[in-house]
């Protein structure tokens, strides 16, 4: 999975389980603190943040919680941060629809998983029926 | 002789196999206690010891499980205790209050989790309400991380304020939650905004002034120039 940007090189900071709402906000506050130590600045702090937010919330409403792996190491030659949120729920049925801003199959706005894409520098993706969903997202430090 | 012998030997045998099926039913009183010496007292005395220590052990065993379900009570009490704590918080940390005339202030402190965002919802809802105020400033300078989720819920309390007539406010919106709103594509631009508690109250109280200027006109004639 995520061939091209899975690097031996990479360092295991973090391994997290999401199963309450709770880990939502504890796991947003140790990616916060991982950006941090990896010197990103207070803006690409917030942006990465929020994106694994998107994310946690995802895997908490549809399926049923996950796991997050926090690492760090080489993209491309230069220092990121990189989360992988992955999960054994129902897999998303309609991905092209479910990246694009204001689909939604809940009651939300829609924008989480094409608003996590835009603020991080690199995205993928990779989802199967009933087999789970995987994320992951890359940041430049 | 030989006869008598033998019988002896039977009602033994027959006495050690009634003390091991009591045992077996748990009585643990019964003994052999056999008062004979010979070739069989070993074993009676061995399975006299046997059951000494199975009743050592069965007793220790409850005590440990007595042990266990105290401790397993006591920690069901704590749970029920930061239950009831993390309900009174929730009340406490949205408190909402009237600091001017006409004007309510909402500071929003900490994650917006769902059961909190619909505490405070509430309470704002209730106290618009009871206090009849036209305008409510919600500060979120202490929320860390606006997602889209509170974002959502965000834009839906202010819709509800505005179906009871009441205009909201947002005010403490970092510069890097504001561009973190941007690039996830929320739309706020229905919301008034402004970046400091300080600022929105300013233009509270301008707001206010204007509309006892000019009543009875709506207090937010000038909805029209919003976002500015
Ligand atoms: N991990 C997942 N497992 C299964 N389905 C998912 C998962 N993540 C997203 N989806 C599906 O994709 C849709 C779009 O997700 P997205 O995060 O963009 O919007 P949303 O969660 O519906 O609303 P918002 O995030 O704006 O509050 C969801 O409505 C859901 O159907
Ligand atoms: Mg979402």
């Amino acid at each position: 999975m995520f061939e091209q940007t899975t690097d031996k090189n990479w360092s295991l900071l973090d391994k997290q389980v999401l199963e309450t709402e709770y880990d939502i906000v504890r796991i947003r506050q140790l990616i916060r603190s991982h950006a941090k130590g990896i010197q990103m600045g207070i803006v690409d702090q917030t942006r990465i943040t929020t994106a694994v937010s998107e994310l946690l919330r995802n895997m908490y409403n549809y399926a049923n919680g996950g796991e997050v792996q926090i690492e760090t190491g080489p993209v491309e030659g230069k220092m990121a941060l990189i989360i992988t949120c992955s999960d054994h729920g129902p897999g998303i049925e309609n991905l092209e629809m479910a990246m694009s801003d204001g689909y939604t199959t809940g009651m939300g706005l829609g924008y989480g998983l094409p608003g996590a894409k835009r603020l991080v520098d690199k995205f993928e993706i990779e989802t199967q029926k009933d087999k789970g969903t995987t994320v992951r997202l890359i940041k430049w430090r | 002789m030989m006869n008598d012998t033998k019988k002896d030997l039977k009602n033994r045998i027959n006495h050690i196999e009634d003390v091991l099926a009591s045992v077996a039913a748990g009585d643990m009183e019964a003994r052999i206690n056999s008062e004979i010496e010979d070739d069989l007292s070993g074993i009676e005395a061995a399975i006299d010891l046997l059951i000494e220590d199975l009743t050592d052990e069965l007793k220790k065993r409850e005590v440990m499980q007595r042990e266990v379900e105290d401790k397993l009570a006591k920690i069901q009490e704590q749970q029920k205790t930061i239950l009831q704590q993390q309900q009174d918080l929730l009340e406490l940390s949205s408190p909402v209050s009237k600091v001017w005339d006409n004007v309510l202030i909402l500071p929003v402190i900490g994650t917006l989790d769902s059961q909190r965002t619909q505490v405070m919802m509430e309470n704002l809802l209730e106290k618009i309400v009871e206090t009849g105020c036209t305008v409510a400033i919600l500060d979120i300078t202490g929320v860390p991380t606006v997602d889209t989720q509170v974002a959502n819920h965000l834009l839906k309390t202010v819709t509800s304020a505005r179906l009871l007539g009441a205009e909201c406010i947002i005010s403490g919106i970092s510069p890097a939650i504001a561009q973190t709103i941007v690039h996830l594509g929320i739309d706020l631009s229905s919301i008034r905004t402004k970046a400091t508690l300080q600022d929105a109250m300013i233009f509270a109280m301008k707001q206010n002034k204007r509309s006892e200027d000019s009543r009875p006109h709506s207090r937010f004639a000038d909805a029209d120039e919003k976002n500015e």
